[in-house]
């Protein structure tokens, strides 16, 4: 088993409910597309999965380590197999790319080799070897603030196929890429995520990209479960009622929508949870 | 893409070469500045400050020195006030010729700008040291002092903010034919006055602090009492100044920080700008203007009388030419690198010892201490740790590094608290532990804002370091010291025009360093 | 909001300005009134000084019918420039102090009277150093004098250190300037300084309130006598006021109770008239000493 979620709500310090009563659970290695109007929940949904928030109703059960780990110790021993990828990729623009990729192992690396390694990069080929599987090697020692915005968010996948995680959460994943190598991005995902047995839950706003590569897809609105179909199983008038209020038209790849305030209100959730 | 198996970092070298650079620079310097961590644990120098320390209780409480003491507060606030009202006028009309927004061709008035330097590159302390013999004893000399080398420093900020904010409002209005001034006082000072405002209530907090060792040269105020409190090693009396400085500083940093959030208030809905508060406002700044001057007469008219300017001017020629003699100049050289020596070493600690404090700064004791390592002057430090380490240099680079690493403490903590939060986060929730997500995520951030500061912080310190030696702690501040009280004043022309060369170039240094940081 | 705070920085302007303009024209009306304008060297603390004043400037006042202020400062060279600048019309000074004087006033300035025990001062050098009983032992130590233009705590000591062949620059370790005799004495028993040299008349002052600990401070060496301290008026002064205050000072009698009172705090058995002549020695040994160019 992958995760359990059972009864889960979460709401926010300003009282809004961003989910309710949600239960899902997946199977190590499956492979799930999460879709969603802005604001339904999707993001909400993916920091309870990272651990970013715990639930404030109903138990989270993540890769089998029980409802809410005792020790920070655990948590954080849990959460090193837990890699996500972030609507913005949170890289502080002055570190070089290979530092940012190898930044992906801290959770398993003793503190004296990630202290070392920002002094001379430790694993330069596993870097660079992750940087070339998202088209980047040649960028392998460029600074993070010299790369299109395109290219950081390749760099922030790198990240985490260099740390290998059981767990892959994406969020957004390929907003900031064009659509040919936004579908690239996807297939190397699921890729690796098959290749390693891993779960990889990616949360899309291009409903073709969603059910063209994903065998399972959860719709979410209003911070609860729509639908949780095999991608097979997703109709046009099932979309059409789970973006209703968009404006009729269904978010595909080909006129991606780019909604800056809602990433930064992700932002501002994800602040507000670990710091 | 194939990758090269074989790809070494191409930063490696240049980092070596850095990491073997930095030692080398820095090992003459730490002995330059005598540095004997040694001497804080010496068991002889321990009972020294122990029992002075042991002295410190119970702060002195009679009559006859509370009223030494808060007349002293008095004078001190007096020359802090009016020092600052005399910088703010000789810096507006200054940042005005100096600056260059607002004007249609970019030029850079170069002598203003040459003045400027020279008033900011001599410290407070030797301005007042010069003015207390020209102008006489009390408090004018260090009301003097202050109104120079802090308008420099207003003029040139004020001249920065200008130059920082949006040029294209001024720029419009000249074109529309409105002249310099008016294009400025419409179209810059709505954007940049809130930043000079809150920069000009910052530097009266600083002015407090520099009002309070003016004493140490004669100038009047709280620092003359502690600098005889700590001559004379009596605990007691030094415990009730550094506690009175303490109040005075934590008041003038409550007010300032009122003060500039009362800025931010929107304005009320009614034609005339100036409400109730604004007019108490005024009142008490008119009211406090005029008390501090009037306050032991701050009798700055007599300075242009007819015999005053004669003897300003038989006193300055006497400093023309410098000495230049070979011998002179070889123990000025040492006296500067000494000094550099002394503000380096002095700034390092702070760095680390800022660090260290700003990291666990949410719990209370912390800023408890950061507020008073910082309320401290300098130059107070210095007296306690000559104490400690006995004379030299040394003592000069820890009382530095006490202060400093209060003032970067703090803003060490802002810059990091202020640095983009999410990539230490995502960090820390792909499991990292603490210090390394901290490593990798949060100060890369913060980094160029911390280095930054620190740098700036050096360009205050090497002035700083430059006057320890007033007190005992090395540097170039005993050689200007005994040479003025020798009236040997060809000699301390050198070594005034070596200081302040010294901090020109360190301010070089530090923008040099600034720039590669980027 | 942008407006408002222009408006606020605009009123503080101009408030500045108005203050200003009343700070400049309030100082045109200074009243002429005899005022009789005194300080002294810091060679105690300033706090010290104005308190043992204090008796003796009600004494000048009654004596001369004139204002008695006294500025108590921090730095010799302050009141040696006051002097010269007319800042000030009489000033307690050291031998040292009154050759700057005299230099600095083109030999005008006038030494009225001194204590009978100025005519023949010494300075005592002192340690806590067992190792240390002659000058020669002092090659290589750390050494504190007073004020650097004291003229017992920093210039006789130094041209007698000279002359048993010692060169402070050159043979001391370090050399530290206290500011003021008690504090060296302090420095000392601190361990600030391996020995220093302070004025004797403080010393045995020091010694006699129990200030010092003389188990662990002694003397060690002891200069010759000199010429030091005494009141000094500037050459320009009234020559009236100057017999005036000539005769108050050598009128104190130290058979009056009340008079007994100023001379004690003076710690002078009695006042003495004395002339320009009698620091020609001390500056001799200045300029041999090279602290007088």
């Amino acid at each position: 088993m992958a995760f359990r979620l059972n009864g889960v709500g979460l709401a926010y310090a300003n009282g809004f409910d961003a989910l309710k009563g949600i239960t899902l659970q997946a199977a190590q290695g499956e492979r799930i597309a999460l879709i969603g109007p802005s604001g339904a929940g999707k993001t909400s949904l993916l920091s309870v999965l990272g651990t970013a928030w715990a639930p404030t109703v109903g138990t989270a059960e993540i890769l089998d380590a029980g409802d809410r780990p005792r020790s920070a110790a655990a948590l954080a021993r849990l959460r090193a197999r837990i890699g996500t990828i972030h609507q913005s990729p949170p890289i502080p623009g002055r570190q070089r790319a290979v530092t940012a990729v190898l930044a992906g192992r801290l959770g398993r690396w003793p503190a004296w080799k990630s202290l070392a390694s920002l002094i001379y990069p430790l694993d330069i080929p596993g870097a660079g070897a992750a940087l070339d599987r998202v088209d980047l090697a040649d960028k392998l020692f460029a600074r993070c603030d010299q790369l299109s915005g395109g290219q950081l968010q390749r760099v922030g996948i790198a990240r985490v196929l260099y740390q290998q995680p059981d767990l892959i959460l994406a969020d957004e994943p390929v907003s900031a890429l064009d659509p040919a190598l936004a579908l690239a991005t996807i297939r190397l995902l699921i890729a690796d995520a098959e290749a390693r047995g891993a779960t990889l839950v990616a949360s899309l706003h291009a409903v073709d990209l969603a059910i063209g590569n994903f065998s399972r897809i959860v719709g979410v609105k209003a911070g609860r479960i729509a639908f949780d179909l095999p991608a097979g199983e997703v109709g046009i008038p099932l979309l059409h009622e789970l973006y209703a209020g968009e404006g009729g038209e269904l978010p595909v790849q080909a006129h991606e929508p780019h909604f800056l305030s809602q990433a930064a209100a992700n932002d501002a959730a994800t602040r507000a949870a670990c710091c | 893409m194939l990758l090269n198996p074989s790809a070494r970092d191409p930063a490696a070298r240049s980092r070596l070469i850095a990491a073997l650079t930095v030692p080398v620079v820095l090992w003459p310097l730490f002995r330059a500045a005598e540095v004997e961590p040694g001497a804080l644990f010496d068991p002889d120098n321990l009972k020294v400050i122990g029992h002075f320390l042991a002295a410190f209780l119970p702060p002195e409480s009679g009559a006859e020195f509370l009223g030494y003491l808060a007349r002293a507060t008095l004078e001190t606030l007096a020359i802090a006030t009016a020092g600052m009202v005399l910088a703010f006028l000789l810096a507006v009309p200054l940042a005005y010729l100096a600056t260059g927004a607002g004007r249609e061709q970019p030029t850079l008035n170069p002598l203003t700008r040459s003045l400027l330097t020279v008033l900011r590159g001599i410290p407070e302390l030797v301005w007042a040291l010069l003015f207390v013999r020209v102008f006489g004893l009390g408090p004018a000399a260090g009301v003097l002092a202050l109104g120079l080398t802090y308008g420099g420093m207003l003029a040139k900020v004020y001249a920065e903010i200008l130059e920082s904010v949006d040029a294209a409002p001024a720029r419009v209005l000249r074109h529309n034919g409105a002249g310099r001034p008016l294009a400025m006082l419409y179209g810059l000072l709505p954007l940049a006055s809130k930043e000079l405002a809150s920069y000009t209530v910052y530097r009266w907090e600083c002015a407090i602090r520099a009002s309070v060792v003016m004493g140490f040269v004669g100038a009047g105020g709280l620092g003359q009492l502690m600098d005889q409190a700590m001559k004379m090693l009596n605990g007691g009396e030094a415990a009730t100044i550094l506690l009175t400085f303490m109040l005075l500083v934590f008041s003038a940093d409550g007010l300032s920080g009122w003060l500039r959030r009362s800025l931010d208030r929107p304005p009320a809905n009614r034609p005339s700008p100036f409400g109730g508060r604004s007019a108490f406002f005024g009142l008490a700044l008119l009211a406090g203007a005029v008390a501090s001057f009037k306050y032991r007469d701050i009798d700055l008219a007599s300075l242009w009388r007819l015999e005053a300017v004669n003897s300003i001017g038989t006193f300055v020629a006497d400093f023309f030419p410098p000495d230049l003699s070979a011998d002179w100049l070889d123990k000025v050289a040492r006296g500067v690198w000494e000094t550099l020596a002394i503000s380096v070493v002095g700034t390092l600690l702070a760095a680390v010892a800022g660090m260290l404090l700003a990291l666990p700064r949410r719990w209370m004791p912390f800023t408890v201490l950061l507020n008073t390592l910082r309320s401290v002057p300098e130059l107070v430090w210095a007296t306690m740790t000559v104490l400690a380490v006995g004379l030299g240099p040394f003592a000069g680079a820890l009382a530095l590094a006490l202060h400093t690493a209060g003032v970067l403490g703090r803003l060490y903590a802002e810059a990091l608290a202020n640095a983009p939060p999410a990539a230490g986060c995502a960090l820390r929730l792909a499991g990292a532990p603490g210090s390394p997500a901290f490593c990798y995520g949060t100060l890369p951030g913060a980094a160029p804002q911390l280095v930054a500061y620190t740098l700036y912080r050096w360009e205050m310190n090497i002035r700083m370091a430059a006057i320890l030696g007033f007190v005992g702690a090395g540097g170039l501040g005993q050689l200007l010291y005994v040479e003025l009280s020798l009236f040997h004043q060809a000699r301390a022309s050198t070594v005034i025009v070596a200081m302040l060369l010294l901090s020109i170039a360190v301010d070089q240094a530090s923008a040099w360093l600034r720039r590669k940081m980027h | 909001m942008k407006f408002s705070t222009w408006r606020r920085l605009a009123l503080k302007g101009a408030l500045a300005c108005v203050a200003a303009a009343a700070v400049s024209a309030s100082c045109l009306v200074s009243a002429d009134e005899a005022v009789l304008r005194v300080s002294a060297i810091p060679d105690e603390a300033p706090t010290e000084l104005q308190r043992k004043f204090a008796p003796l400037g009600k004494y000048l006042a009654a004596q001369t019918g004139m204002k008695v202020v006294f500025t108590p400062v921090s730095d010799y060279a302050a009141v040696v420039e006051a002097l010269a600048t007319k800042k000030i019309d009489l000033a307690w000074l050291g031998g040292f102090t009154f050759v700057q004087a005299k230099v600095r006033t083109k030999g005008t300035a006038i030494p009225i009277v001194q204590r009978e025990e100025d005519a023949r001062f010494t300075s005592k050098f002192i340690t806590a150093d067992p190792g240390i009983k002659s000058l020669a032992d002092l090659k290589g130590k750390t050494f504190a004098f007073g004020a650097p233009s004291s003229t017992s705590g920093s210039l006789m000591p130094r041209f007698f250190l000279q002359q048993a062949g010692l060169d402070p620059e050159k043979d001391f370790k370090r050399i530290a300037y206290s500011g003021a005799h008690d504090a060296t004495a302090a420095f000392v028993a601190a361990g600030k300084a391996e020995a220093g040299v302070l004025n004797a008349s403080v010393w045995d002052k020091l010694v006699e309130t129990g200030k010092v600990d003389t188990d662990k401070l002694h003397v060690f060496a002891t200069t010759p006598p000199y010429f030091d301290y005494n009141w000094t008026v500037r050459g320009d002064l009234d020559p009236v006021l100057v017999r005036k205050l000539t005769d108050a000072f050598l009128k104190l009698d130290p058979a009056k109770p009340e008079d007994m009172e100023i001379l004690k705090l003076q710690r002078a058995g009695r006042f003495i008239p004395t002339r320009k002549e009698n620091y020609e020695g001390i500056e001799k040994a200045a300029r041999s000493a090279g602290l007088l160019k």
